[in-house]
């Protein structure tokens, strides 16, 4: 009766684990840890998301985006305020700092650091988007969550990675959309 | 010797620093450092470096012996060509190593010193020293052993995953974003046309480092905030064997290389 009662289990294991789908086998995690533990632990606790970019090497079939993207949004969490704008005088601090959120390192468009071009220009961004609730949820849903956007992209997930909190996003946000913010107001470095 | 090296280093950060601003193509650019270096101070860094290299390289270990006692891969004290045919596997050890990892092997099974008794910089200055002799060499790297195998196969996934909290991945620059510019320098096309283990071990003259490419693959993990692989470890070897097959036939234009 019992040993009856374990079988579906046991037949459902293996498939959980498949489901799962770990990037690295347990050979190679072995191999990995002579890195070290800090090296090793973050492969060793690699997420199923991060690890169905890395199967895929960052184009994930297209069967497999509706449930990805809904994975991702579903991770998304606001301000407890509700006000997706918050301060951009601190909001700039944060873009600007390479340890924090070090977005001018990909992102053109500050008036502090010359800009990168991994990402796509964001020079003056708020005056050319206006400050409408769909562009602030959309400017705070990318940063918070760029996969939930763009999948597998090289952009932080901010909020979803506990990188910055809600309110910190809100302030980056009102950095960028704020028509005050030294970000639409002061030349960007490099501008011509 | 010492003194005359840091007063060197000391004119390199000078140059370095006046022709900071207006910096076009990084390779034409160190290029251009190197030769207002050797006009000014006659010798080079990596020149000094691969001298110390070569004292190391002929000084007596506790074994009585030197390290031309040891294999690097073309038979005893055999150095013309053998660091382009690294990593490889090595009968002897039952082993993957490097360039940094055959010395190490070199200095305590052959030459008797304790692990703990080996200086990093004494491992980098004799590997500057035997690559110096690849110099114009193809790299020529197999995966002929299960050893090797296996061990590439791990430098690819490592290559092309994404971890940690910012979601890093050497691919994720290096393949999709190569020439667009995070910072100071765009991303180098290391897997084709920069054929960039070719650059490695080298003097880097922008930060006065005297690097292996054990050093510059965890530079490269620290820089974007990820843990980084200790020295000597199978995920910097992996890495390495992966890069160095991606790179196969590609000559050795100059090693120790002088890079931004």
């Amino acid at each position: 009766m019992k040993a009856k009662k374990l079988i579906p289990i046991l037949l459902a294991v293996p498939l959980v684990v498949a489901l799962a789908q770990s990037y690295f086998s347990p050979s190679e995690l072995e191999a990995i840890k002579t890195g070290g533990k800090t090296y090793a632990d973050v492969f060793l606790n690699q997420r199923p998301d991060q690890a169905l970019c890395s199967i895929h090497r960052n184009r994930l079939p297209g069967d497999l985006l509706p449930k990805f993207l809904e994975e991702q949004r579903a991770l998304i969490k606001y301000p407890q305020s509700g006000k997706l704008m918050g301060d951009w005088k601190k909001g700039g601090a944060i873009f600007n700092n390479l340890q924090k959120a070090n977005c001018f390192s990909c992102h053109f468009g500050s008036p502090v650091h010359l800009g990168g071009d991994v990402g796509p220009s964001l020079e003056k961004y708020g005056l050319k988007r206006g400050q409408s609730e769909a562009v602030q949820r959309y400017t705070y849903e990318v940063i918070y969550n760029s996969w939930a956007y763009f999948p597998c992209t090289v952009m932080y997930r901010f909020g979803a990675q506990g990188l910055l909190t809600p309110e910190e996003i809100a302030d980056v946000v009102a950095y960028l959309l704020d028509p005050e913010s030294d970000f639409n107001t002061k030349p960007a470095v490099g501008s011509k | 010797m010492r003194s005359k090296a840091w007063w060197v280093v000391g004119v390199a950060l000078l140059l370095a620093s006046a022709l900071a601003q207006g910096s076009p193509d990084p390779r034409e650019e160190a290029k251009r450092q190197k030769e207002l270096l050797l006009q000014t101070a006659g010798i080079l860094p990596t020149e000094l470096v691969v001298q110390q290299g070569e004292e190391l390289f002929n000084r007596k270990g506790p074994s009585g012996k030197t390290m031309a006692e040891c294999d690097f891969g073309l038979g005893k004290g055999v150095l013309e060509g053998a660091a382009a045919r690294l990593p490889r596997y090595f009968l002897d050890t039952g082993r993957v190593e490097d360039l940094d990892g055959r010395i190490l092997t070199c200095m305590t099974r052959v030459q008797g010193f304790k692990p703990s008794e080996v200086r990093r910089s004494e491992v980098v200055a004799v590997a500057f020293y035997i690559a110096s002799k690849s110099t114009g060499h193809k790299i020529q790297v197999r995966l002929l052993f299960p050893q090797e195998r296996e061990l590439y196969a791990l430098g690819e996934k490592l290559f092309y995953a994404r971890s940690g909290p910012r979601d890093v991945g050497c691919a994720t620059c290096h393949v999709t974003y190569v020439g667009k510019r995070a910072g100071v320098l765009p991303y180098a096309d290391v897997l084709g046309k920069d054929k960039s283990w070719t650059h490695w071990p080298a003097y880097r003259y922008s930060n006065d480092q005297i690097w292996t490419m054990q050093d510059r693959i965890r530079a490269c993990y620290g820089n974007i905030g990820h843990p980084q692989p200790a020295l000597y470890s199978l995920p910097i070897l992996a890495l390495e064997l992966f890069m160095a097959y991606q790179n196969n036939g590609a000559v050795v234009e100059e090693w120790p290389a002088f890079v931004r």
